[in-house]
Protein backbone atom coordinates (compact mmCIF):
# COMPACT_ATOMS: atom_id res chain seq x y z
CA UNK A 1 0.00 0.00 0.00
CA UNK A 2 1.26 3.45 -0.95
CA UNK A 3 0.47 6.35 1.37
CA UNK A 4 1.24 10.05 0.99
CA UNK A 5 1.20 12.58 3.84
CA UNK A 6 1.70 16.12 2.63
CA UNK A 7 4.19 14.74 0.10
CA UNK A 8 5.64 17.29 -2.27
CA UNK A 9 8.58 18.60 -4.26
CA UNK A 10 9.87 22.13 -3.68
CA UNK A 11 12.46 22.41 -6.46
CA UNK A 12 11.35 22.93 -10.04
CA UNK A 13 9.38 21.17 -11.40
CA UNK A 14 7.55 21.33 -8.07
CA UNK A 15 4.57 19.40 -6.76
CA UNK A 16 2.40 21.00 -4.06
CA UNK A 17 1.98 18.82 -0.94
CA UNK A 18 -0.73 16.19 -1.25
CA UNK A 19 -2.25 13.32 0.72
CA UNK A 20 -3.46 10.04 -0.64
CA UNK A 21 -3.69 6.29 -0.33
CA UNK A 22 -3.40 3.63 -2.99
CA UNK A 23 -4.65 0.19 -1.98
CA UNK A 24 -3.87 -3.22 -3.49
CA UNK A 25 -5.97 -3.88 -6.59
CA UNK A 26 -6.72 -0.22 -7.19
CA UNK A 27 -6.21 1.68 -10.43
CA UNK A 28 -5.39 5.36 -10.08
CA UNK A 29 -5.54 7.68 -13.07
CA UNK A 30 -3.54 10.91 -13.00
CA UNK A 31 -4.96 13.44 -15.46
CA UNK A 32 -4.23 17.06 -16.25
CA UNK A 33 -3.10 19.33 -19.08
CA UNK A 34 0.40 19.35 -20.61
CA UNK A 35 2.98 20.54 -18.10
CA UNK A 36 0.68 19.98 -15.11
CA UNK A 37 3.34 17.86 -13.39
CA UNK A 38 1.94 14.39 -14.11
CA UNK A 39 5.27 12.80 -15.04
CA UNK A 40 6.98 14.62 -12.17
CA UNK A 41 4.43 13.21 -9.76
CA UNK A 42 5.05 9.76 -11.21
CA UNK A 43 8.81 10.07 -10.66
CA UNK A 44 8.04 11.18 -7.10
CA UNK A 45 5.88 8.08 -6.56
CA UNK A 46 8.59 5.85 -8.03
CA UNK A 47 11.29 7.33 -5.79
CA UNK A 48 13.40 8.57 -8.71
CA UNK A 49 12.91 12.04 -7.27
CA UNK A 50 12.93 11.69 -3.47
CA UNK A 51 10.18 13.57 -1.62
CA UNK A 52 11.36 16.99 -0.46
CA UNK A 53 8.34 17.59 1.79
CA UNK A 54 6.14 15.33 3.85
CA UNK A 55 6.15 11.56 3.92
CA UNK A 56 5.84 8.88 1.26
CA UNK A 57 5.42 5.31 2.51
CA UNK A 58 5.31 2.00 0.68
CA UNK A 59 4.09 -0.89 2.84
CA UNK A 60 4.44 1.36 5.87
CA UNK A 61 8.14 2.11 5.30
CA UNK A 62 9.42 5.47 3.98
CA UNK A 63 10.33 5.11 0.32
CA UNK A 64 13.80 6.61 0.79
CA UNK A 65 14.67 3.92 3.32
CA UNK A 66 14.04 1.13 0.82
CA UNK A 67 17.23 -0.32 -0.68
CA UNK A 68 17.11 0.37 -4.40
CA UNK A 69 17.26 -3.33 -5.35
CA UNK A 70 14.53 -4.34 -2.91
CA UNK A 71 12.28 -1.54 -4.07
CA UNK A 72 12.56 -2.93 -7.60
CA UNK A 73 10.75 -6.04 -6.37
CA UNK A 74 7.80 -3.95 -5.26
CA UNK A 75 7.35 -1.33 -7.94
CA UNK A 76 8.06 -0.94 -11.63
CA UNK A 77 7.96 2.09 -13.88
CA UNK A 78 7.23 2.41 -17.58
CA UNK A 79 8.36 5.88 -18.61
CA UNK A 80 7.31 7.73 -21.75
CA UNK A 81 8.70 7.10 -25.23
CA UNK A 82 11.95 5.41 -24.44
CA UNK A 83 13.65 3.98 -27.48
CA UNK A 84 16.24 1.38 -26.50
CA UNK A 85 19.62 2.25 -28.01
CA UNK A 86 20.29 -1.22 -29.38
CA UNK A 87 18.50 -3.88 -31.32
CA UNK A 88 16.87 -6.07 -28.67
CA UNK A 89 14.44 -8.82 -29.46
CA UNK A 90 10.98 -8.32 -28.00
CA UNK A 91 11.35 -11.32 -25.72
CA UNK A 92 14.80 -10.21 -24.49
CA UNK A 93 13.54 -6.74 -23.69
CA UNK A 94 10.50 -8.02 -21.80
CA UNK A 95 12.81 -10.13 -19.62
CA UNK A 96 15.26 -7.27 -19.02
CA UNK A 97 15.64 -6.33 -15.37
CA UNK A 98 14.28 -9.58 -14.02
CA UNK A 99 14.80 -13.29 -14.33
CA UNK A 100 11.33 -14.38 -15.37
CA UNK A 101 9.95 -17.86 -15.87
CA UNK A 102 9.29 -18.60 -19.54
CA UNK A 103 5.63 -19.21 -18.79
CA UNK A 104 5.24 -15.75 -17.25
CA UNK A 105 6.83 -14.07 -20.29
CA UNK A 106 4.58 -16.06 -22.61
CA UNK A 107 1.53 -15.12 -20.56
CA UNK A 108 2.40 -11.41 -20.57
CA UNK A 109 3.12 -11.41 -24.31
CA UNK A 110 -0.26 -13.02 -24.84
CA UNK A 111 -1.98 -10.54 -22.50
CA UNK A 112 -0.71 -7.62 -24.59
CA UNK A 113 -1.16 -9.24 -28.00
CA UNK A 114 2.59 -9.49 -28.62
CA UNK A 115 3.09 -13.23 -29.05
CA UNK A 116 3.52 -12.99 -32.83
CA UNK A 117 6.24 -10.33 -32.32
CA UNK A 118 8.27 -12.27 -29.73
CA UNK A 119 11.32 -12.80 -31.94
CA UNK A 120 11.16 -9.47 -33.76
CA UNK A 121 13.73 -6.74 -33.23
CA UNK A 122 12.26 -3.97 -31.11
CA UNK A 123 13.58 -1.23 -33.39
CA UNK A 124 11.54 -2.70 -36.27
CA UNK A 125 8.25 -2.48 -34.36
CA UNK A 126 5.71 0.32 -34.66
CA UNK A 127 5.39 2.89 -31.88
CA UNK A 128 2.30 1.26 -30.42
CA UNK A 129 3.80 -2.22 -30.51
CA UNK A 130 6.93 -0.95 -28.82
CA UNK A 131 4.86 0.76 -26.17
CA UNK A 132 3.12 -2.52 -25.36
CA UNK A 133 6.53 -4.24 -25.17
CA UNK A 134 7.70 -1.71 -22.58
CA UNK A 135 4.49 -2.16 -20.56
CA UNK A 136 4.94 -5.93 -20.66
CA UNK A 137 8.50 -5.43 -19.39
CA UNK A 138 7.31 -3.35 -16.44
CA UNK A 139 4.69 -5.94 -15.52
CA UNK A 140 7.24 -8.71 -15.95
CA UNK A 141 9.65 -7.01 -13.54
CA UNK A 142 6.96 -6.67 -10.90
CA UNK A 143 5.42 -10.12 -11.29
CA UNK A 144 8.59 -12.17 -11.76
CA UNK A 145 10.39 -10.85 -8.70
CA UNK A 146 7.71 -11.95 -6.26
CA UNK A 147 6.07 -15.30 -5.69
CA UNK A 148 2.39 -15.27 -6.68
CA UNK A 149 1.36 -14.93 -3.03
CA UNK A 150 3.66 -11.97 -2.29
CA UNK A 151 2.57 -9.69 -5.13
CA UNK A 152 -0.15 -8.07 -3.04
CA UNK A 153 0.30 -4.31 -3.02
CA UNK A 154 3.04 -4.15 -5.64
CA UNK A 155 3.07 -0.90 -7.57
CA UNK A 156 3.03 -0.50 -11.36
CA UNK A 157 3.58 3.06 -12.59
CA UNK A 158 2.74 3.85 -16.21
CA UNK A 159 3.40 7.18 -17.89
CA UNK A 160 0.87 7.68 -20.71
CA UNK A 161 0.63 3.97 -21.55
CA UNK A 162 -1.98 4.58 -24.25
CA UNK A 163 -0.30 7.47 -26.07
CA UNK A 164 0.70 5.44 -29.16
CA UNK A 165 -2.06 2.83 -29.12
CA UNK A 166 -5.02 2.60 -31.51
CA UNK A 167 -8.47 2.83 -29.95
CA UNK A 168 -8.93 -0.93 -29.87
CA UNK A 169 -5.57 -1.53 -28.18
CA UNK A 170 -6.29 1.29 -25.73
CA UNK A 171 -9.42 -0.49 -24.49
CA UNK A 172 -7.65 -3.82 -24.51
CA UNK A 173 -4.75 -2.45 -22.44
CA UNK A 174 -7.00 -0.79 -19.87
CA UNK A 175 -9.04 -3.99 -19.50
CA UNK A 176 -5.79 -5.89 -19.05
CA UNK A 177 -4.55 -3.46 -16.40
CA UNK A 178 -7.82 -3.98 -14.50
CA UNK A 179 -7.36 -7.73 -14.83
CA UNK A 180 -3.77 -7.60 -13.52
CA UNK A 181 -4.84 -5.39 -10.62
CA UNK A 182 -7.60 -7.81 -9.68
CA UNK A 183 -5.68 -11.02 -10.29
CA UNK A 184 -2.36 -10.11 -8.62
CA UNK A 185 -3.69 -7.50 -6.17
CA UNK A 186 -1.19 -4.95 -7.47
CA UNK A 187 -1.89 -1.22 -7.49
CA UNK A 188 -1.58 0.56 -10.82
CA UNK A 189 -1.00 4.24 -11.48
CA UNK A 190 -1.61 5.53 -15.02
CA UNK A 191 -1.00 8.97 -16.41
CA UNK A 192 -3.81 9.39 -18.95
CA UNK A 193 -4.93 12.05 -21.40
CA UNK A 194 -8.16 10.37 -22.44
CA UNK A 195 -10.70 11.35 -19.80
CA UNK A 196 -13.09 8.64 -20.98
CA UNK A 197 -10.50 5.94 -20.30
CA UNK A 198 -9.94 7.42 -16.84
CA UNK A 199 -13.67 7.63 -16.25
CA UNK A 200 -14.35 4.08 -17.41
CA UNK A 201 -11.47 2.15 -15.85
CA UNK A 202 -10.07 4.05 -12.85
CA UNK A 203 -11.05 3.59 -9.21
CA UNK A 204 -9.83 7.06 -8.33
CA UNK A 205 -8.69 10.05 -10.34
CA UNK A 206 -6.26 12.80 -9.41
CA UNK A 207 -6.67 15.97 -11.42
CA UNK A 208 -3.46 18.01 -11.67
CA UNK A 209 -3.00 21.60 -12.76
CA UNK A 210 0.19 23.67 -12.55
CA UNK A 211 1.85 21.31 -10.08
CA UNK A 212 -1.16 21.25 -7.75
CA UNK A 213 -3.72 18.55 -7.29
CA UNK A 214 -7.02 20.36 -7.90
CA UNK A 215 -9.29 17.47 -7.03
CA UNK A 216 -9.27 13.77 -6.32
CA UNK A 217 -11.83 11.04 -5.77
CA UNK A 218 -14.20 8.94 -7.82
CA UNK A 219 -13.86 9.49 -11.58
CA UNK A 220 -17.34 10.85 -12.29
CA UNK A 221 -17.03 13.30 -9.39
CA UNK A 222 -13.59 14.62 -10.33
CA UNK A 223 -14.21 14.77 -14.06
CA UNK A 224 -17.09 17.24 -13.79
CA UNK A 225 -17.76 20.04 -16.28
CA UNK A 226 -16.75 22.83 -13.88
CA UNK A 227 -13.34 21.39 -13.02
CA UNK A 228 -12.60 20.43 -16.62
CA UNK A 229 -13.51 23.91 -17.84
CA UNK A 230 -11.22 25.43 -15.23
CA UNK A 231 -8.23 23.20 -15.99
CA UNK A 232 -8.45 22.56 -19.72
CA UNK A 233 -10.53 25.56 -20.81
CA UNK A 234 -12.92 23.30 -22.76
CA UNK A 235 -16.61 22.58 -22.38
CA UNK A 236 -17.52 19.08 -21.23
CA UNK A 237 -20.83 17.24 -21.17
CA UNK A 238 -21.79 14.02 -19.42
CA UNK A 239 -23.89 11.85 -21.72
CA UNK A 240 -25.76 9.19 -19.78
CA UNK A 241 -27.23 5.94 -21.00
CA UNK A 242 -24.10 4.06 -22.13
CA UNK A 243 -24.23 0.24 -21.95
CA UNK A 244 -21.57 0.03 -19.21
CA UNK A 245 -23.50 2.50 -17.03
CA UNK A 246 -20.78 5.15 -16.85
CA UNK A 247 -21.39 8.50 -18.51
CA UNK A 248 -19.62 9.34 -21.76
CA UNK A 249 -17.58 12.51 -21.50
CA UNK A 250 -18.14 14.52 -24.65
CA UNK A 251 -16.31 17.71 -25.54
CA UNK A 252 -18.14 20.53 -27.27
CA UNK A 253 -16.25 21.78 -30.30
CA UNK B 1 41.29 -16.02 -18.31
CA UNK B 2 39.27 -19.22 -18.60
CA UNK B 3 38.80 -19.22 -14.83
CA UNK B 4 37.46 -15.67 -14.90
CA UNK B 5 35.07 -16.59 -17.67
CA UNK B 6 33.86 -19.61 -15.76
CA UNK B 7 33.11 -17.61 -12.63
CA UNK B 8 31.44 -15.05 -14.80
CA UNK B 9 29.24 -17.60 -16.52
CA UNK B 10 28.23 -19.04 -13.17
CA UNK B 11 27.14 -15.64 -11.95
CA UNK B 12 24.99 -14.96 -14.97
CA UNK B 13 22.80 -18.01 -15.36
CA UNK B 14 22.76 -17.44 -19.12
CA UNK B 15 21.71 -20.21 -21.45
CA UNK B 16 25.02 -22.05 -21.14
CA UNK B 17 25.21 -23.48 -24.62
CA UNK B 18 25.44 -20.27 -26.62
CA UNK B 19 27.65 -18.38 -24.19
CA UNK B 20 29.99 -21.33 -23.93
CA UNK B 21 30.08 -21.80 -27.67
CA UNK B 22 30.82 -18.16 -28.43
CA UNK B 23 33.34 -17.53 -25.66
CA UNK B 24 35.23 -20.78 -26.07
CA UNK B 25 35.29 -20.29 -29.84
CA UNK B 26 36.79 -16.82 -29.41
CA UNK B 27 39.24 -18.11 -26.80
CA UNK B 28 40.36 -20.88 -29.15
CA UNK B 29 40.81 -18.38 -31.99
CA UNK B 30 42.85 -16.15 -29.68
CA UNK B 31 45.09 -19.06 -28.66
CA UNK B 32 45.68 -20.00 -32.30
CA UNK B 33 46.52 -16.39 -33.12
CA UNK B 34 48.92 -16.24 -30.16
CA UNK B 35 50.65 -19.42 -31.33
CA UNK B 36 51.04 -18.04 -34.82
CA UNK B 37 52.22 -14.69 -33.52
CA UNK B 38 54.72 -16.30 -31.13
CA UNK B 39 56.31 -18.24 -33.96
CA UNK B 40 56.55 -15.48 -36.52
CA UNK B 41 58.66 -12.37 -36.69
CA UNK B 42 62.05 -11.14 -37.73
CA UNK B 43 63.57 -13.90 -35.63
CA UNK B 44 61.95 -17.23 -36.37
CA UNK B 45 61.53 -19.05 -33.09
CA UNK B 46 59.15 -21.97 -32.77
CA UNK B 47 57.75 -22.99 -29.38
CA UNK B 48 59.42 -26.41 -29.81
CA UNK B 49 62.83 -24.76 -29.98
CA UNK B 50 62.10 -22.91 -26.76
CA UNK B 51 61.05 -26.01 -24.90
CA UNK B 52 63.82 -28.26 -26.13
CA UNK B 53 66.41 -25.55 -25.64
CA UNK B 54 67.96 -26.18 -29.05
CA UNK B 55 67.81 -22.59 -30.17
CA UNK B 56 70.84 -20.41 -29.62
CA UNK B 57 70.60 -18.27 -26.53
CA UNK B 58 70.15 -14.93 -28.31
CA UNK B 59 67.00 -16.08 -30.09
CA UNK B 60 65.56 -17.52 -26.93
CA UNK B 61 66.37 -14.36 -25.03
CA UNK B 62 64.76 -12.17 -27.64
CA UNK B 63 61.66 -14.34 -27.48
CA UNK B 64 61.40 -14.23 -23.70
CA UNK B 65 62.40 -10.61 -23.22
CA UNK B 66 60.74 -8.96 -26.21
CA UNK B 67 58.20 -11.11 -27.97
CA UNK B 68 56.38 -12.71 -25.04
CA UNK B 69 55.70 -9.45 -23.16
CA UNK B 70 54.63 -7.93 -26.45
CA UNK B 71 52.11 -10.72 -27.03
CA UNK B 72 50.70 -10.37 -23.54
CA UNK B 73 50.55 -6.60 -23.83
CA UNK B 74 48.69 -7.00 -27.12
CA UNK B 75 46.12 -9.24 -25.43
CA UNK B 76 45.68 -6.84 -22.49
CA UNK B 77 45.50 -3.65 -24.57
CA UNK B 78 43.17 -5.19 -27.17
CA UNK B 79 40.84 -6.53 -24.50
CA UNK B 80 40.89 -3.22 -22.64
CA UNK B 81 40.22 -1.01 -25.65
CA UNK B 82 37.40 -3.17 -26.99
CA UNK B 83 35.93 -3.82 -23.54
CA UNK B 84 35.92 -0.16 -22.58
CA UNK B 85 34.40 0.73 -25.95
CA UNK B 86 31.57 -1.72 -25.29
CA UNK B 87 31.03 -0.36 -21.80
CA UNK B 88 31.05 3.27 -22.97
CA UNK B 89 28.55 2.46 -25.72
CA UNK B 90 26.33 0.86 -23.11
CA UNK B 91 26.73 3.81 -20.77
CA UNK B 92 25.80 6.35 -23.43
CA UNK B 93 23.27 4.05 -25.08
CA UNK B 94 24.91 4.93 -28.35
CA UNK B 95 26.68 2.39 -30.59
CA UNK B 96 29.12 5.03 -31.80
CA UNK B 97 30.54 6.02 -28.39
CA UNK B 98 33.99 5.03 -27.15
CA UNK B 99 36.65 6.19 -24.66
CA UNK B 100 38.07 8.72 -27.07
CA UNK B 101 34.64 10.35 -26.97
CA UNK B 102 34.96 11.20 -23.29
CA UNK B 103 38.38 12.68 -23.95
CA UNK B 104 40.07 10.02 -21.85
CA UNK B 105 42.44 8.87 -24.57
CA UNK B 106 43.38 12.36 -25.70
CA UNK B 107 43.74 13.56 -22.10
CA UNK B 108 46.07 10.69 -21.36
CA UNK B 109 47.86 11.39 -24.64
CA UNK B 110 48.38 15.06 -23.77
CA UNK B 111 49.91 14.20 -20.41
CA UNK B 112 52.24 11.65 -21.97
CA UNK B 113 53.30 14.20 -24.59
CA UNK B 114 53.89 16.75 -21.81
CA UNK B 115 56.08 14.21 -20.07
CA UNK B 116 58.07 13.45 -23.21
CA UNK B 117 58.66 17.12 -24.11
CA UNK B 118 59.11 18.76 -20.71
CA UNK B 119 60.40 16.25 -18.20
CA UNK B 120 61.85 13.25 -19.89
CA UNK B 121 65.55 12.60 -19.60
CA UNK B 122 66.80 9.57 -21.44
CA UNK B 123 67.20 7.61 -18.18
CA UNK B 124 65.79 4.24 -17.37
CA UNK B 125 62.73 5.63 -15.59
CA UNK B 126 61.29 7.18 -18.73
CA UNK B 127 58.77 4.41 -19.42
CA UNK B 128 57.45 4.53 -15.87
CA UNK B 129 57.10 8.28 -16.24
CA UNK B 130 55.12 7.92 -19.43
CA UNK B 131 53.04 5.31 -17.72
CA UNK B 132 52.26 7.51 -14.74
CA UNK B 133 51.56 10.49 -16.98
CA UNK B 134 48.95 8.59 -19.00
CA UNK B 135 47.38 7.31 -15.83
CA UNK B 136 47.28 10.82 -14.40
CA UNK B 137 45.94 12.35 -17.60
CA UNK B 138 43.01 9.96 -17.83
CA UNK B 139 42.30 10.43 -14.14
CA UNK B 140 42.31 14.25 -14.49
CA UNK B 141 39.93 14.09 -17.45
CA UNK B 142 37.76 11.74 -15.44
CA UNK B 143 37.59 14.19 -12.52
CA UNK B 144 36.94 17.18 -14.77
CA UNK B 145 34.19 15.38 -16.68
CA UNK B 146 32.55 14.30 -13.45
CA UNK B 147 32.88 17.75 -11.92
CA UNK B 148 31.03 19.17 -14.90
CA UNK B 149 28.43 16.39 -14.86
CA UNK B 150 27.80 16.70 -11.13
CA UNK B 151 26.50 20.24 -11.49
CA UNK B 152 23.85 18.89 -13.84
CA UNK B 153 22.47 16.41 -11.33
CA UNK B 154 21.58 12.87 -12.30
CA UNK B 155 18.92 13.58 -14.91
CA UNK B 156 18.99 12.63 -18.56
CA UNK B 157 20.84 15.87 -19.30
CA UNK B 158 23.84 14.46 -17.45
CA UNK B 159 24.76 12.02 -20.21
CA UNK B 160 24.65 14.78 -22.82
CA UNK B 161 26.77 16.97 -20.55
CA UNK B 162 29.33 14.19 -20.25
CA UNK B 163 29.53 13.98 -24.04
CA UNK B 164 29.95 17.72 -24.45
CA UNK B 165 32.58 17.89 -21.72
CA UNK B 166 34.46 15.13 -23.56
CA UNK B 167 34.25 17.13 -26.78
CA UNK B 168 35.70 20.22 -25.07
CA UNK B 169 38.52 18.17 -23.56
CA UNK B 170 39.34 16.58 -26.91
CA UNK B 171 39.62 20.02 -28.49
CA UNK B 172 41.75 21.29 -25.63
CA UNK B 173 44.05 18.27 -25.72
CA UNK B 174 44.43 18.63 -29.49
CA UNK B 175 45.48 22.27 -29.10
CA UNK B 176 47.83 21.38 -26.24
CA UNK B 177 49.41 18.64 -28.37
CA UNK B 178 49.94 21.19 -31.15
CA UNK B 179 51.73 23.58 -28.82
CA UNK B 180 53.93 20.76 -27.52
CA UNK B 181 54.83 19.66 -31.04
CA UNK B 182 55.77 23.26 -31.78
CA UNK B 183 58.22 23.59 -28.89
CA UNK B 184 59.58 20.03 -29.03
CA UNK B 185 63.10 19.26 -30.24
CA UNK B 186 63.56 17.16 -33.37
CA UNK B 187 64.35 14.04 -31.38
CA UNK B 188 61.28 14.51 -29.15
CA UNK B 189 59.12 15.22 -32.16
CA UNK B 190 60.13 11.93 -33.74
CA UNK B 191 59.41 10.09 -30.50
CA UNK B 192 56.06 11.85 -30.19
CA UNK B 193 54.96 11.01 -33.69
CA UNK B 194 56.07 7.35 -33.46
CA UNK B 195 54.30 6.90 -30.14
CA UNK B 196 51.27 8.81 -31.40
CA UNK B 197 50.76 6.36 -34.25
CA UNK B 198 50.27 3.53 -31.79
CA UNK B 199 52.70 0.67 -31.39
CA UNK B 200 53.37 -2.24 -29.07
CA UNK B 201 57.16 -2.00 -29.33
CA UNK B 202 57.43 -0.52 -25.83
CA UNK B 203 56.58 -3.87 -24.30
CA UNK B 204 59.19 -4.65 -21.67
CA UNK B 205 58.60 -6.95 -18.75
CA UNK B 206 58.90 -4.38 -16.00
CA UNK B 207 56.17 -2.14 -17.40
CA UNK B 208 54.11 -4.82 -19.07
CA UNK B 209 53.65 -6.94 -15.97
CA UNK B 210 52.31 -4.05 -13.93
CA UNK B 211 50.12 -2.88 -16.81
CA UNK B 212 48.61 -6.33 -17.23
CA UNK B 213 47.75 -6.58 -13.54
CA UNK B 214 46.07 -3.16 -13.52
CA UNK B 215 44.27 -3.76 -16.81
CA UNK B 216 42.96 -7.09 -15.51
CA UNK B 217 41.51 -5.28 -12.52
CA UNK B 218 39.85 -2.73 -14.80
CA UNK B 219 38.46 -5.50 -17.05
CA UNK B 220 37.08 -7.31 -14.04
CA UNK B 221 35.30 -4.16 -12.87
CA UNK B 222 33.74 -3.78 -16.32
CA UNK B 223 32.62 -7.41 -16.42
CA UNK B 224 30.86 -6.94 -13.09
CA UNK B 225 28.85 -4.11 -14.66
CA UNK B 226 27.36 -6.14 -17.51
CA UNK B 227 23.92 -6.76 -16.01
CA UNK B 228 23.62 -3.17 -14.86
CA UNK B 229 24.61 -1.87 -18.31
CA UNK B 230 21.74 -3.95 -19.72
CA UNK B 231 19.34 -2.34 -17.26
CA UNK B 232 20.56 1.13 -18.15
CA UNK B 233 19.31 0.56 -21.70
CA UNK B 234 15.79 1.12 -20.35
CA UNK B 235 16.54 4.79 -19.67
CA UNK B 236 17.63 6.17 -16.32
CA UNK B 237 14.24 6.56 -14.63
CA UNK B 238 12.98 3.12 -15.66
CA UNK B 239 16.33 1.51 -14.87
CA UNK B 240 16.26 3.13 -11.42
CA UNK B 241 12.83 1.60 -10.85
CA UNK B 242 14.25 -1.74 -11.99
CA UNK B 243 16.87 -1.58 -9.26
CA UNK B 244 19.82 0.19 -10.89
CA UNK B 245 21.97 2.71 -9.03
CA UNK B 246 22.96 4.61 -12.16
CA UNK B 247 25.46 6.97 -10.56
CA UNK B 248 27.34 4.09 -8.99
CA UNK B 249 27.42 2.30 -12.32
CA UNK B 250 28.67 5.41 -14.13
CA UNK B 251 31.35 5.97 -11.54
CA UNK B 252 32.54 2.38 -11.76
CA UNK B 253 32.59 2.20 -15.55
CA UNK B 254 34.23 5.60 -16.04
CA UNK B 255 36.92 4.98 -13.42
CA UNK B 256 37.73 1.49 -14.72
CA UNK B 257 37.79 2.75 -18.29
CA UNK B 258 39.91 5.80 -17.59
CA UNK B 259 42.50 3.82 -15.66
CA UNK B 260 42.67 1.08 -18.25
CA UNK B 261 42.67 3.37 -21.25
CA UNK B 262 45.15 5.76 -19.61
CA UNK B 263 47.52 2.86 -19.20
CA UNK B 264 47.01 1.64 -22.75
CA UNK B 265 47.65 5.08 -24.22
CA UNK B 266 50.76 5.59 -22.11
CA UNK B 267 52.25 2.29 -23.21
CA UNK B 268 51.15 2.06 -26.80
CA UNK B 269 49.92 5.44 -28.00
CA UNK B 270 46.54 5.72 -29.63
CA UNK B 271 45.42 2.49 -31.28
CA UNK B 272 42.27 3.52 -33.09
CA UNK B 273 39.01 1.81 -33.99
CA UNK B 274 39.30 -1.23 -31.73
CA UNK B 275 36.88 0.24 -29.18
CA UNK B 276 34.42 1.12 -31.90
CA UNK B 277 34.81 -1.69 -34.40
CA UNK B 278 34.96 -4.83 -32.25
CA UNK B 279 31.78 -4.27 -30.19
CA UNK B 280 29.97 -3.03 -33.27
CA UNK B 281 30.71 -6.16 -35.30
CA UNK B 282 30.07 -8.50 -32.38
CA UNK B 283 26.76 -6.83 -31.58
CA UNK B 284 25.53 -7.59 -35.10
CA UNK B 285 26.34 -11.25 -34.43
CA UNK B 286 25.51 -11.71 -30.73
CA UNK B 287 22.84 -9.11 -30.02
CA UNK B 288 23.05 -6.23 -27.56
CA UNK B 289 23.09 -7.94 -24.16
CA UNK B 290 26.28 -6.93 -22.35
CA UNK B 291 26.38 -10.16 -20.40
CA UNK B 292 27.66 -11.90 -23.51
CA UNK B 293 28.84 -8.91 -25.54
CA UNK B 294 31.26 -7.58 -22.94
CA UNK B 295 33.41 -10.71 -22.49
CA UNK B 296 33.13 -11.50 -26.20
CA UNK B 297 34.38 -7.98 -27.07
CA UNK B 298 37.34 -8.36 -24.75
CA UNK B 299 38.33 -11.63 -26.41
CA UNK B 300 37.63 -10.22 -29.86
CA UNK B 301 39.66 -7.07 -29.19
CA UNK B 302 42.60 -9.15 -27.96
CA UNK B 303 42.34 -11.39 -31.03
CA UNK B 304 42.21 -8.49 -33.45
CA UNK B 305 45.13 -6.64 -31.88
CA UNK B 306 47.33 -9.74 -31.72
CA UNK B 307 46.67 -10.47 -35.40
CA UNK B 308 47.17 -6.84 -36.41
CA UNK B 309 50.38 -6.54 -34.43
CA UNK B 310 51.77 -9.75 -35.94
CA UNK B 311 51.02 -8.41 -39.41
CA UNK B 312 52.53 -5.05 -38.46
CA UNK B 313 55.84 -6.60 -37.48
CA UNK B 314 56.04 -9.20 -40.28
CA UNK B 315 54.74 -7.70 -43.54
CA UNK B 316 57.69 -5.33 -43.99
CA UNK B 317 60.53 -7.17 -42.18
CA UNK B 318 62.88 -5.84 -40.88
CA UNK B 319 60.89 -2.60 -40.71
CA UNK B 320 57.80 -2.37 -38.56
CA UNK B 321 54.51 -0.61 -39.28
CA UNK B 322 52.95 1.09 -36.24
CA UNK B 323 49.99 -1.17 -35.43
CA UNK B 324 47.77 1.84 -34.74
CA UNK B 325 48.16 2.87 -38.39
CA UNK B 326 47.25 -0.65 -39.47
CA UNK B 327 44.11 -0.88 -37.33
CA UNK B 328 42.99 2.53 -38.52
CA UNK B 329 43.67 1.65 -42.16
CA UNK B 330 41.74 -1.63 -41.85
CA UNK B 331 39.09 -0.43 -39.43
CA UNK B 332 38.23 2.96 -40.85
CA UNK B 333 36.90 1.86 -44.25
CA UNK B 334 35.12 -1.18 -42.79
CA UNK B 335 33.43 1.00 -40.25
CA UNK B 336 32.30 3.43 -42.94
CA UNK B 337 30.92 0.48 -44.88
CA UNK B 338 28.99 -0.68 -41.81
CA UNK B 339 27.60 2.81 -41.31
CA UNK B 340 26.37 2.99 -44.88
CA UNK B 341 24.78 -0.45 -44.67
CA UNK B 342 23.15 0.51 -41.40
CA UNK B 343 21.64 3.64 -42.88
CA UNK B 344 20.27 1.72 -45.82
CA UNK B 345 18.40 -0.79 -43.68
CA UNK B 346 17.00 1.80 -41.27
Amino acid sequence: MLTLHQTGLTTTPAIAPLDGTLRPGELLAIVGPNGAGKSTLLSLLSGFRPAEQGELHLDGKPLREWPIAELANRRALVAQQELPGFDWQTIELVSLGSNPAKSLVAELLDDLDLTHLAKRSVLSLSGGERQRVMIARGACQLLSRCSPTARDGGLLLLDEPTSALDIGQQQRLMRQLRAWAAQHRIAIVCVLHDLNLANTYADQVWLLHQGKRIDHGLPHQVLNPTAIAQVYAVELQHIEGTPHGKPLLALSP
Amino acid sequence: MIAILNVYRFRLRLPISRTTRVLSGLTAALLVALGWSAASGALGVSPWELISGEADSLNVQVWWQLRLPRLLLGVAVGAMLAGSGTAMQGLFRNPLADPTLLGLASGAGLFVALWIVLFQDSGAGSLYGQFAAGFLGALCVCLIVFGVAKRQGSGSAAVMTLLLAGLAINTLAGAGGGVLAFIASDEQLRQLSLWGMGTLTNALWRTTALAIVLITVALWRLMRSARELDLLQLGEATAHAAGLDASRLKRRVVVATSLGVGLCVALTGVIGFLGLLVPHCLRLWLGPSHRLLLPASMLGGALLLVVADTLARTVAVPAEIPVGLLTSLLGGPYFLYLLMRRNRTC
